[in-house]
Formats: structure tokens, C-alpha cells, sequence
């Protein structure tokens, strides 16, 4: 007689319990979509809310940018009257912002006749418009004078300039731009001049905003994860008896384990996706109805949504993961034993 | 786990009872139950011998211990006092691993309830220990069909189990048991849930096998021609094995067999 010799269960690839998995979630398609939309809605209430940030913060960008570019233009017209039919110089020391861009724009939107352009010109505006010409010959013939861009203020005989323009005016878009004051004539600035207390506000009310965002999406998420914990948890107790089956055929907890964890990132990928798409049409959709079309499109950016997006669906699978740790551990401490008993 | 040879063989000497070699040895096992501060003995020392290609019957009202019995002797669950040695090795010295490795390729299970994995097709089913055992899917569809074929259900390979009669579902059951050419075939009240004649059919099936295979069939039942059929007839109550006959000398005419 010889004496047997007990070796160790094989481990087996991951391919089988995908199979199994896949069996599984396409038999138990109404408990999978409970789980699916779980996953769904907590990820698409998370999409929303970062659409949601970004279209609130361009649309705020967008107002405060009009706003300052309707103050820009009062202060403008208060020195020099109405600019229609007007011709302007202009000193463009480097890149113009957003705001000179602006400026530029409406100037042109109100029938200036034209303006003298020294320094690079910008592509957008037809040629006969912009009459380039050089540093000292700005101010002859126009009505005033604007400093913008980014860069260092030339040294131009400053004076001579603000007498050239017709109005005796030389304003600047940027506090920076130091233009020297020249015969006792002030230069104007057109940029505005934030208080203190307005910078303080701003930034606490920017902090309370966030504070409270981070507060709804934590819990948001918490809610989320037990949704899909309790409906995998459901679906262990459905599958009492097949499980312990399993495991008197020789399955290994570790198997039993990887069944579920393969489950829920499926699922959770599938839901993560399916939520963004949900949660980014019906925060654009909702915030369009609100605010119109067009402010909202020019709030958004496509870089920024694939973010987004990319960080939802690794939340999303990684919250599926951590609501299955605890429904797996109960599948795989499951006693084959359990198979036997006819009533579960 | 590797077996010390020297001990074994003052265990089991060879050639005890008739030459024959004994498959499962359980020596004065006792199993407790603990809920809280309530202890339950459901065993209080079992000792038996099965024989290699034996067909046992074990009988016993519920509560009885039957199942815990049974569950000893298919290596589901461990004695708390006494030893259970399956194919001579000890149960308890083995890890869940290994646990796994034995329930895998030593012993098959044939449930009341049968216990198909419903979303797999009976092919799957019968292929499913065998993916566990790390036989290759071409190999192990081979193999299935052939033993499917062993227990007349080779005409219906793909159909899922909801698909199949009580009878199919206990033969796929059964074929799945005997995937990687089980030692030992543990069955629970296989015809419990089967009509009259298609439980004959499975009785004749399980002593076919018995005789073809020479697989040990143990069978917790109360069905009376799968009693007649076996070998041996184990009566437990209360925790102990309180008398085991052949049919033979069974009168199952009178109350006395319950």
C-alpha cells in the first residue's frame, strides 16, 4: 500500500473567472444594472459638479471680463468722447491679453476708422484697419494714444506724442506699462484698481465655494460606495449555494475573491462611462438653460473634460473595488459546507 | 503534505477485512458546534472504516449528525476532537489549499438540489472542476462529453440546466462529480427530489459506475431501493453510529430499518 500525496489546488488564470463573471453579469442582468447604476448616478452627480466648477468659472471669467472691458471702454470715451469714426494709435509693446484683445475688438465693433499700429500686429483685423507705422511716429493724426501689450515701455519722446494726438491723451491698459507723465499731462490708466477688502471677499468666498463642494462630493461618494457594496452583498446571498458549490468542486477563496473583484471593476468602468457622458450632458444642459448656448460653450474646453473624465472613471472603478472588498471577503469565507444545505 | 509511509502502514495494515483497502477511516471523531455559550455535540465519537469501491448508505433522522458526518467524510469541514483520514491522509493537518486540491480531484458531491452553476451550460458544468483541476479547455471538452456520454446525456450538452428535467440535472450533476476521476462519490439524498422511476434510474446509474469505475459511493438517503442496493447500511442518532448492517439482514418490511 502506498501512502497518497496531497499537492496544492492549482491557481488558475485570471481568464477562467472572467468567464465566469461574464456568464454571470449576463444572467443576473437586472441585479448587475441595480449595481451598474449605482456606479452610474454617483459618477455622473461627480461629473456634473466638476462641469458644473468649470462652467461657473468661465461663465464668471466671461462676466468679469465684459464688465471690464465695458469699464475700460466708459473711462475711454470720458477722456476722448466717442471713438466712430475716430482714428487711434496704438503702442504695442509685446502680446496683447485678453482684455486688450477685447478692446481692440470693440473698438473696431464701434466704427473707429482705424488705428495706427506700432509693434507686432495682430493677425486678426484686415490690413486697410490697422496702419502699421513706426515707435516715433504714433500720436500724428489720431484721437489718443494706448500703451498695451506685455513688455518694457520704449523710450519715446512721450511728451511729443501726447501733443500729436488731438485729444492730448495717452492711456495704458496695465498699471505696469510706466508711461513718464510729460508736460504736466497725466497718463491714464484704464486697468482697475482691486481694494484689498475686494481681493479678501473674493478669495473667501472662492474658499467657501470649494469647502463646500469637496463636502457634497465626499459624501456623494460615500453614499455611492455603500449603494454598490449593499447590492453586491445582496448578490453574494443570491449566490450562497452556487458559491459553497464552487468551492466543493475545488475552487479556491482566492477565486471566489477575484469572481467579484473582476465583477465590480467591469462594472465599474461600464458605469463610470456611461455616468460621465450622463452627468457632462446634463450639467451642460441644465447650465446652458441657465446662463444660454453660448456662454457656457465658450466656458468649456475639451483638455478639461477629458480630465474630468479620466478622473471620474478611475474613481469610479476604484470605488467599485472598495465596495466589493467586503462582499468578497464574506463570498470567499463561504464554507463549501453551505452547499449542501437545501434551504438558503 | 506528504504521508510518513511507517506510521501509515501500523495504521492501515494491509490486507485487513478481506483484502480490502480502506478509502476513508474516521477514528473516534467528535464534532462541536459553538452559538454563542450554547456548545451542541453533533458527533460524539464516530469511528468507521468505507471500503474502496464500497456503495454505503448512511441513514439518520435530522439532527442526527448525519450531516456532519457527511461533511467530515467529504473533507467539507474538520473534527474538533478525533481524526478523518481520506485516501490515508489526515484532513486536519491539511491547509484550505490543499483542502481544495483534495475536494477537486478526490471527491465528487452529488446534491439533493443538484447544484448546477445555472448560468453555465451542462458542458460547463461538467468542464468547470476540471478548469479548477488545470486541465486545458480542448482536453477537459473531450473528457466531458465522454463521461456525459457515461450517464446518457450526451444528446443534450448545451443546454443550460433550467432547460433539463430533475433526472438530466442529477445525471449532469453526477457527471460533473465524476469530472477528475473521483476515488470517492459523496451523494446527499441524490433521488430525494426525482420521481420513483427516474430515481431507480439514478440508483442503477450509481451502482454501474460503482462496479465499472470502482468509485466508493457514499449516500446520505432515506429512499428505500437505493437502501437495498448498497453495500452497507450505516443508522446514526444522536451523535453515533448506532448499528450498521447489509441490506440483507435488514427486514424493511417492518419499522425496525428507520
Amino acid at each position: 500500500m502506498t501512502a497518497s500525496v496531497i499537492r496544492k489546488q492549482v491557481r488558475l488564470p485570471v481568464s477562467v473567472a472572467f468567464g465566469v463573471v461574464m456568464q454571470g453579469i449576463r444572467i443576473r442582468l437586472g441585479r448587475s444594472i441595480v449595481t451598474l447604476m449605482g456606479v452610474m448616478l454617483g459618477i455622473a452627480f461627480l461629473m456634473s459638479i466638476l462641469t458644473g466648477q468649470t462652467v461657473r468659472q468661465g461663465v464668471g471669467r466671461e462676466t468679469a471680463a465684459r464688465i471690464e472691458l465695458g469699464r475700460m471702454m466708459s473711462f475711454l470715451t470720458a477722456e476722448i468722447g466717442p471713438v466712430s469714426e475716430r482714428t487711434l494709435g496704438v503702442v504695442a509693446v509685446g502680446p496683447l491679453n485678453d482684455p486688450e484683445r477685447r478692446l481692440v475688438a470693440r473698438l473696431r465693433e464701434l466704427g473707429a476708422a482705424g488705428l495706427q499700429w506700432s509693434g507686432a500686429v495682430p493677425a486678426e483685423y484686415p490690413a486697410g484697419w490697422i496702419k502699421p507705422v513706426a515707435a516715433g511716429e504714433v500720436g500724428v493724426g489720431t484721437a489718443a494714444v494706448l500703451v498695451m501689450g506685455e513688455g518694457r515701455v520704449p523710450g519715446l519722446d512721450w511728451g511729443t506724442v501726447m501733443t500729436n494726438a488731438a485729444e492730448k491723451v495717452v492711456a495704458t491698459t496695465r498699471k505696469a506699462l510706466a508711461v513718464p507723465a510729460a508736460g504736466g499731462m497725466a497718463v491714464t490708466s484704464l486697468e482697475r484698481e482691486w481694494q484689498p477688502d475686494e481681493v479678501e471677499a473674493r478669495e473667501l468666498g472662492a474658499r467657501r465655494l470649494a469647502f463646500r463642494t469637496i463636502w457634497i462630493i465626499v459624501i456623494s461618494l460615500l453614499v455611492t460606495v455603500i449603494g454598490i457594496a449593499n447590492a453586491m452583498l445582496m448578490s453574494v446571498t443570491e449566490r450562497f449555494r452556487e458559491i459553497g458549490t464552487m468551492k466543493c468542486l475545488g475552487a479556491l477563496s482566492a477565486f471566489i475573491r477575484q469572481v467579484f473583484f473582476i465583477e465590480a471593476s467591469l462594472l465599474g468602468v461600464t458605469g463610470s462611462v456611461v455616468g460621465c457622458l450622463v452627468g457632462y450632458g446634463f450639467a451642460v444642459l441644465a447650465y446652458s438653460l441657465t446662463y444660454g448656448f453660448d456662454l457656457v460653450g465658450a466656458a468649456l474646453s475639451m483638455p478639461q473634460m477629458a480630465m474630468h473624465m479620466l478622473l471620474c472613471t478611475v474613481a469610479g472603478v476604484v470605488l467599485s473595488v472598495v465596495a466589493a472588498i467586503y462582499p468578497a471577503g464574506v463570498a470567499s469565507r463561504m464554507m463549501p459546507a453551505d452547499a449542501l444545505r437545501s434551504t438558503v | 503534505m506528504r504521508v510518513n509511509k511507517a506510521q501509515f502502514e501500523a495504521m492501515f495494515p494491509p490486507g485487513t477485512e478481506g483484502g480490502r483497502r480502506t478509502i476513508i477511516r474516521a477514528v473516534d471523531v467528535k464534532k462541536v458546534y459553538r452559538m454563542g455559550a450554547i456548545e451542541t455535540q453533533a458527533l460524539r465519537g464516530v469511528t468507521v472504516d468505507i471500503y474502496e469501491g464500497e456503495y454505503l448508505s448512511i441513514m439518520g433522522p435530522s439532527g442526527s449528525g448525519k450531516s456532519t458526518l457527511f461533511n467530515m467524510i467529504g473533507g467539507l469541514a474538520k473534527p474538533t476532537a478525533g481524526k478523518v483520514y481520506i485516501d490515508q491522509v489526515d484532513i486536519a493537518q491539511l491547509d484550505h489549499n490543499e483542502l481544495a486540491w483534495l475536494r477537486c480531484r478526490k471527491i465528487g458531491y452529488v446534491f439533493q438540489t443538484y447544484n448546477l452553476i445555472r448560468v453555465m451550460t451542462c458542458l460547463e458544468n461538467v468542464m468547470l472542476p476540471m478548469s479548477f483541476a488545470g486541465l486545458d479547455s480542448e482536453e477537459a471538452r473531450e473528457k466531458a462529453m465522454y463521461i456525459l456520454k457515461l450517464v446518457g446525456l450526451a444528446h443534450r450538452p448545451l443546454h443550460k440546466p433550467g432547460e433539463l428535467s430533475g433526472g438530466q440535472q442529477q445525471r449532469c450533476a453526477l457527471a460533473r462529480a465524476l469530472a477528475n476521476s473521483p476515488d470517492i462519490v459523496l451523494a446527499d439524498e441524490p433521488t430525494a427530489n426525482l420521481d420513483q422511476h427516474t430515481g431507480e434510474e439514478m440508483i442503477e446509474l450509481f451502482a454501474t459506475l460503482r462496479d465499472e469505475l470502482g468509485v466508493t459511493i457514499i449516500s446520505a438517503t432515506h429512499d428505500l431501493k437505493m437502501l437495498k442496493r448498497s453495500d452497507r447500511i450505516l443508522w446514526i442518532e444522536d451523535g453515533q453510529i448506532v448499528r450498521a448492517a447489509h441490506p440483507k439482514d435488514v427486514d424493511f418490511s417492518s419499522g425496525d430499518f428507520h
